[in-house]
């Protein structure tokens, strides 16, 4: 059976609404501590452990959102952990609103197309 | 880039190509760079299996770079799922016999050069590590990044690419990602561009032939460009709906009045001069009120032609060879209109023949009878 296909969202979407509860979500952020990400996403790291976790260093995180114990903020139950320290933020963020823009005029109506907010100033 | 919603709807009316012309699609011989839900979602073709049509261009071969969300590996081949944000697949990729053995004839030659060989170069460690590089760059684990290359199958009920190439993609930083996620769009514009082209020239086969047929069963003799139009406005209506990407999103076939009639009005002129240039119809008089003449049923011009013919084999000139084809042009253009072409007036003699009115005594020259 394969997984259901994961739609690449910036962490400030993850945390905002777009994202609902059981999708699977490709998203990118710093490692905070080894129990959280900055912008307030956890992630799980049940299924990729054991893995060499490097403090401070950019990862992706492949998985499905789910509602964090204490109700404030969600929780990502990473499948896959990819190391990408070094990444243009800038190119990645281009490259995904290029992916986006071209779906919006096909006129597709998917989620994260709708609400490509103006980000924050990157990670 | 019509929405998939409609796909359904589409499906009834939308005619494949036929298989003769895929071979001038360009995307068809190439490994296609589509999204997975593209792929997933291609349409198959009634005439042959195995072939796809996305947007009306005939595919078999796809080119993904994916993330490998799921594996499962058996004996001789592996399966991995990819992902890419827009969907899922499976893509079939089969072991290379070469690194499974230990036995290997080549490691054994390559042993039996070592004692040879100069020290620096040992053939068979040499040899171990081009089979460890192959190994590696076959092997991959959930989380890593492939590229495939292959044609689409369906089996049991499901798309899967069937790889002939693929490795592992080393992309620590992303670059090629990104790189990939730049250009797709912009390859997917482009096809949708060169849609025009291909699509364009079996529409106008398609509506040339449908005026073709309505000359013939309703026996018209003249007509006006508005009096046929209609004729040609379902072909039209479904193409707005194909090049959405160009024009602002129409709700439907009726609305958007402005574009649909240009490219209807365009099509019809088109059609009209196809009908012109192989003789079919001909302007009698070229001014404000377009109207065209049917030649075959212009009882005028067949009159006129045996007219020209009855009275030209009784000079000397013409009676023992007939006239040439061209001297009856002229002859033509002068007395009756002279906008007849020569293809026309070849149909009219034609049909002359045919009613046993004239006889051709050559190739190109005729008399009466």
């Amino acid at each position: 059976m394969l997984p259901a296909p994961a739609v690449f969202h910036f962490l400030w979407e993850v945390n905002s609404g777009p994202v609902k509860e059981g999708d699977s979500v490709r998203t990118l952020g710093r490692l905070h501590n080894l129990s959280s990400m900055q912008h307030q996403v956890v992630v799980q790291t049940t299924f990729v452990e054991p893995f060499d976790p490097i403090i401070g260093a950019q990862y992706i995180v492949l998985g499905e959102i789910e509602k964090a114990e204490g109700g404030d903020g969600v929780m990502a139950h990473a499948r896959v952990l990819n190391c990408v320290d070094g990444v243009n933020l800038v190119l990645l963020q281009r490259g995904v609103n290029e992916q986006r823009s071209y779906f919006r005029e096909r006129g597709e109506s998917k989620g994260d197309a709708a609400t490509a907010a103006r980000p924050p100033a990157p990670l | 880039m019509q929405p998939e919603a409609t796909e359904p709807e589409e499906d009834s009316v939308w005619e494949e190509p036929p298989s003769m012309l895929w071979g001038l699609d360009p995307m068809f011989n190439a490994f296609n760079r589509l999204y997975v839900k593209d792929i997933l979602h291609m349409r198959e073709s009634c005439q042959v299996s195995g072939i796809y049509f996305y947007n009306s261009h005939p595919i078999f071969k796809v080119d993904v770079l994916r993330t490998v969300v799921y594996k499962r590996e058996r004996e001789d081949f592996f399966c991995h799922g990819v992902d890419d944000g827009t969907g899922v697949i499976n893509s079939l990729c089969w072991k290379d016999e070469q690194w499974r053995e230990q036995g290997d004839p080549a490691i054994l030659w390559a042993r039996s050069f070592g004692s040879s060989a100069r020290e620096d170069f040992n053939p068979a460690s040499e040899l171990k590590k081009l089979r460890q590089a192959q190994h590696s760059s076959s092997h991959l684990e959930i989380g890593e990044l492939l590229r495939v290359r292959g044609p689409v199958k369906t089996s049991r009920q499901q798309r899967e690419i069937m790889a002939s190439t693929y490795y592992k993609v080393s992309d620590p930083v992303m670059a090629v990602q990104i790189s990939w996620m730049m250009e797709v769009p912009q390859l997917y514009r482009h096809s949708a561009q060169n849609i025009q082209g291909g699509s364009a020239s079996y529409l106008l086969g398609r509506a040339t032939r449908i005026l073709k047929d309505f000359l013939k069963e309703k026996e018209v003799t003249r007509f006006r460009p508005y009096d046929i139009q209609d004729l040609l406005q379902p072909l039209v209506s479904r193409q707005p709906q194909k090049t959405a990407s160009e024009q602002e999103p129409e709700a439907g076939p009726s609305s958007g009045p402005p574009t649909s009639f240009k490219q209807l009005r365009e099509l019809l002129q088109k059609c009209l001069q196809i009908l012109q240039d192989e003789g079919l119809v001909f302007r009698k008089v070229k001014c404000q009120d377009e109207v065209y003449h049917v030649t075959e049923r212009d009882k005028d011009l067949l009159m006129a032609v045996r007219d020209i013919l009855r009275e030209d084999c009784r000079r000397e000139k013409y009676a023992e060879k007939g006239c040439h084809i061209l001297h009856v042009l002229s002859s033509v253009r002068q007395r009756y209109s002279r906008n007849v072409s020569k293809a026309a007036l070849e149909l009219v003699l034609k049909a002359l023949e045919c009613n046993s009115d004239i006889i051709s005594t050559s190739d190109s020259h005729y008399t009466i009878l």
